[in-house]
């Protein structure tokens, strides 16, 4: 009968209150109640500062619609967000997957902090770094002229792919650790069963490993390319004059012009579009699994 | 078995490409660091003038003590809060836990520039002010949401029938989860704790907002430093960060199991 | 070297403490709000300066106007003295963000350009805002590995074989007035803003990437990577005197912008004795021979400061030269609105290009 009660004791808020509160009340005080005042400033016409004059106004989020300038930008953003996140998935499973499965002992555990290591470092040191490989003259560039016959001029720096190269860079760790977590959570004689009842190597891989790795690629997914579509930073510095995206526009708004009110409401936007898109991706990618 | 060995040694070769390919900016950024040129000009000229002058630039080295600080209590107080809360958001069914969940986002999507301004405002308003301590409370927060929804990852893979054997044996909810749960999701927590690590540990944006002159951390220095001419002494420090977190990760590694080994 | 202070922080009580600690500011410290690694912050000047007064100075800083602004806004009695471009100070004396200067009390006053001091951009009510501290130009520069002999006109920017190796700023109010200056417009009354957007689309095909900071700039040249673009005089200075990269300055025959930087007391400021003695330091010849030998600088607004360089110095010869003054056109200030125009252009300008 206890166990019964231990069961049903497992709905409702009240236990999970005292867990839950910890996080969520810091989360209150540290970001909820700061960004409800930013949702505040975007119905505003000014910033209530130094006696100016504001009312109250749909206009800022009026102005999105009424300018293709911001819904270009934003597509071009989640166009980015979705292709980093794909190569993160195309080059972080795999090597999630050896982690997980063909490596043992030791050198696992080194490995795997191996790969955590470089998110470590500063982000801006790492972009410099990476202008210095892809300009023309840089490192690709020289490297690849020494070893082909032929003269070829490599020069990626201050174009979309840079920017590709750089968020991947920045963000593929994220995969490999999301995904490793649920790949070495399938225990081994699931896969080594399937194998002996005569599933092939590909079936066992659509079948059983991938829906069951499934919350890590979701998890992964959803960390990749939430903050690569308001990024700003990188498209900034390695995109050069094609590094305008819908992040940088929001950037502009708060530092350039101080117009605090439309900064805030295209964010706001912007997570609301992003929220749609995890809201319907979602199911479809947990039936996938 | 053939095939095997052959696919687990493209495995090996595929990993060892991985790592070329995350470690080529890190080893140009340690080779410029003993580069002369302070504009990364090649060819190449040995020095390490840069290690001299970072050794005599109190501020910069104050503000790592600061960020290695902040990076560790904010890993701290992250992973526990937020594994705490992706437990109850796996074991209980309530209402509203879908909408708990949506709540994790905001903080990640929402470009940190604004969070970072509306925080300064915010923290202004109600007289916490700028500092060290307002940027942990923001680092804190930020970090949660990753903490939480990595932590998650894991727990799906949690069979909730164990913490019911667990029961039916007689253990209180305090046992069920030190000796059976926790054990279970450990590499989703030491996970998070890294997450959470970088977090903080890279976070300008709203360092910067919240910092004040004197209590600054190294993304904001090496921000504020690019403006006037951005010396190799940044990568000297990135490079000393770089090497000695590598050695603490290898030594732990060494002495410390963590993958959850069967 | 300071050692971590974990254990302190885990106590709940140090976020009550540090809420006090940042409160009682102590009164000899004077806070100064700048760009970095513009002067102020040199650590022989502020050592000097220290020596001198018995004041001890910290120093913070900005990146953009904006964000000097907020820092004030958000931060009432924090600084003591913040350097704000004149352009601006109409926008912070409107908001009560500074406070009138009483400049009986610094001696260096009396030495600073009449123009300068008596600009009607830093005096409000016969109240003196602003103390002028240095000016200069945005204007040209050039990679001297590509060029054989400096250019004379702003239309080099156009020239085909520049095409991918021109570069400049990533700022929506000196693009347009860039572009103002290349259709032959006066920069603070823009008539014709369809010929800006037709110059500045033609350029963008030329551009390699927008600079933001001086460290771009030094570095795109030290790896050859540009031949020309706008750039701020001191800065260019400072590359080629104190970098030694081949960076040279142009003043096209079309004009050039012109800034001029000034110093001003924040209203509520805990220590006006010590911020006025800060700006007489800043404006005293001295430091100013200090700094230009040293590190590079822009041209003082006091006129016995660089008549006190040697004849053939750039900030001399060539900025005090009654040609170059007559060619440039000082930047007045920018209304909301029209910082908006501008921003929105630029920013249709850099998505077109996509």
């Amino acid at each position: 009968m206890a166990d019964q009660l231990a069961i049903g004791s497992r709905r409702g808020l009240r236990p999970a209150l005292p867990l839950l509160l910890p996080a969520y009340l810091w989360l209150t005080v540290a970001i909820f109640l700061p960004l409800s005042a930013m949702v505040f400033f975007s119905f505003m016409t000014d910033l209530p500062l130094a006696g100016k004059d504001w009312a109250f106004t749909l206009g800022n989020y009026a102005a999105f619609f009424s300018q293709s300038l911001y819904s270009t930008l934003l597509f071009a953003s989640l166009r980015l967000g979705l292709e980093v996140t794909l190569w993160c998935v195309v080059i972080g499973y795999p090597a999630a997957y050896v982690l997980a499965k063909v490596l043992k002992g030791r050198s696992r555990e080194a490995i795997f902090l191996l790969v955590i290591l470089p998110f470590w470092s500063n982000g801006l040191v790492r972009i410099f770094s990476w202008a210095m490989v892809l300009r023309e003259g840089g490192i690709l560039d020289t490297a690849l002229n020494a070893v082909l016959p032929f003269k070829i001029n490599i020069d990626l720096m201050y174009s979309y792919p840079a920017v590709i190269i750089g968020l991947v860079h920045s963000y593929v760790p994220y995969m490999v650790l999301t995904c490793y977590l649920t790949l070495q959570a399938i225990d081994d004689s699931l896969i080594e069963a399937g194998r002996s009842l005569g599933a092939s190597r590909r079936q066992v891989l659509w079948r059983v490993i991938i829906p069951l790795s499934m919350p890590g690629l979701i998890a992964g997914s959803a960390l990749i390319f939430v903050p690569v579509v308001g990024s700003f930073m990188e498209p900034r510095i390695l995109g050069g004059r094609t590094g305008t995206f819908y992040g940088t526009v929001i950037e502009d708004q708060f530092v350039a012009v101080f117009n605090w009110p439309l900064g805030a409401a295209l964010s706001f936007i912007l997570l609301a579009v992003v929220l749609i898109i995890l809201a319907l991706a979602a199911p479809v990618l947990r039936r996938a699994g | 078995m053939a095939t095997t060995r052959i696919l687990e040694g493209l495995g090996r070769f595929y990993i060892v490409l991985l790592l070329g390919f995350l470690y080529l900016p890190i080893i140009i950024m340690a080779a410029m660091s003993f580069n002369a040129s302070p504009f990364y000009q090649l060819p190449f000229e040995w020095t390490t003038d840069w290690y001299a002058s970072l050794w005599q630039n109190d501020q910069l080295i104050a503000a790592t003590w600061n960020s290695i600080e902040i990076a560790v209590i904010t890993t701290l107080i992250s992973t526990v809060l937020g594994s705490m809360a992706s437990l109850a958001l796996y074991r209980y069914e309530f209402r509203g836990k879908k909408f708990l969940q949506a709540l994790l986002f905001p903080p990640i999507a929402i470009p940190w520039l604004i969070t970072g301004t509306a925080m300064l405002i915010f923290f202004f308003g109600v007289g916490i002010g700028r500092g060290l301590i307002a940027i942990l409370l923001g680092h804190v927060a930020l970090a949660l949401p990753y903490v939480i929804v990595v932590v998650s990852a894991r727990l799906q893979t949690f069979a909730p029938e164990l913490e019911e054997a667990a029961r039916s044996l007689g253990a209180n909810q305090w046992q069920v989860t030190m000796r059976v749960t926790l054990p279970w999701i450990l590499p989703g927590v030491i996970a998070g704790g890294l997450f959470a690590f970088a977090v903080s540990f890279d976070q300008f944006v709203v360092s910067y907002f919240l910092s004040t002159p004197g209590q600054t951390t190294l993304p904001v220095e090496i921000y504020a430093a690019i403006r006037k001419g951005f010396t190799p002494e940044i990568n000297a420090v990135s490079t000393i960060i770089i090497v000695v977190s590598m050695a603490l990760m290898l030594l732990t590694a060494r002495f410390f199991k963590f993958g959850g080994e069967k | 070297m300071r050692m971590p202070r974990l254990t302190a922080f885990l106590t709940a009580t140090a976020v009550f403490v540090s809420a006090f600690t940042l409160a009682a500011q102590a009164a000899e410290e004077v806070h100064v709000l700048n760009w970095k690694g513009y002067g102020a912050d040199e650590p022989w000047a502020v050592a000097n300066f220290e020596k001198a007064t018995g004041f001890k100075v910290v120093n913070d800083f900005f990146n953009s106007e904006q964000e000097m602004l907020t820092k004030i806004r958000t931060n009432p009695g924090l600084y003591d003295v913040v350097m704000i471009n004149a352009a601006f100070n109409d926008q912070a004396m409107a908001g009560k963000l500074i406070q009138p200067i009483d400049v009986s009390k610094l001696s260096n006053y009396a030495d600073i350009a009449k123009d300068k001091a008596g600009s009607p951009m830093l005096n409000h009510d016969g109240k003196v805002y602003g103390v002028p501290w240095v000016w200069g130009l945005t204007a040209l520069a050039i990679n001297e590995k590509s060029f054989d002999k400096p250019p004379t006109s702003i239309a080099e920017m156009w020239d085909p074989a520049h095409k991918g190796r021109v570069i400049i700023r990533d700022d929506a109010v000196e693009a347009v007035q860039f572009g103002a200056l290349a259709s032959g417009q006066n920069i603070n009354d823009i008539k014709d803003m369809e010929a800006v957007k037709a110059k500045l689309t033609s350029l963008m095909p030329q551009i390699k990437t927008f600079w933001s900071s001086e460290n771009d700039w030094n570095q795109m040249v030290a790896s050859n990577q540009i031949d020309i673009g706008t750039y701020w005089s001191g800065s260019a200075d400072r590359a080629k005197t104190h970098f030694k990269l081949p960076v040279s300055l142009v003043i096209p025959q079309e004009g050039s912008v012109a800034w001029l930087d000034a110093f001003s007391i924040p209203a509520g400021s805990k220590n006006v004795a010590g911020a006025e003695a800060f700006i007489n330091y800043m404006i005293d010849p001295k430091f100013y021979v200090e700094w230009v030998t040293k590190v590079g600088a822009p041209v003082s607004a006091n006129t016995k400061a660089v008549d006190a360089l040697p004849e053939d110095a750039f900030n001399r010869k060539v900025m005090g030269s009654p040609d170059v003054a007559k060619r440039i056109q000082f930047q007045a200030p920018v209304t909301d609105e029209q910082r908006e125009k501008y921003l929105a252009l630029w920013q249709e300008l850099k998505v077109n290009v996509k």
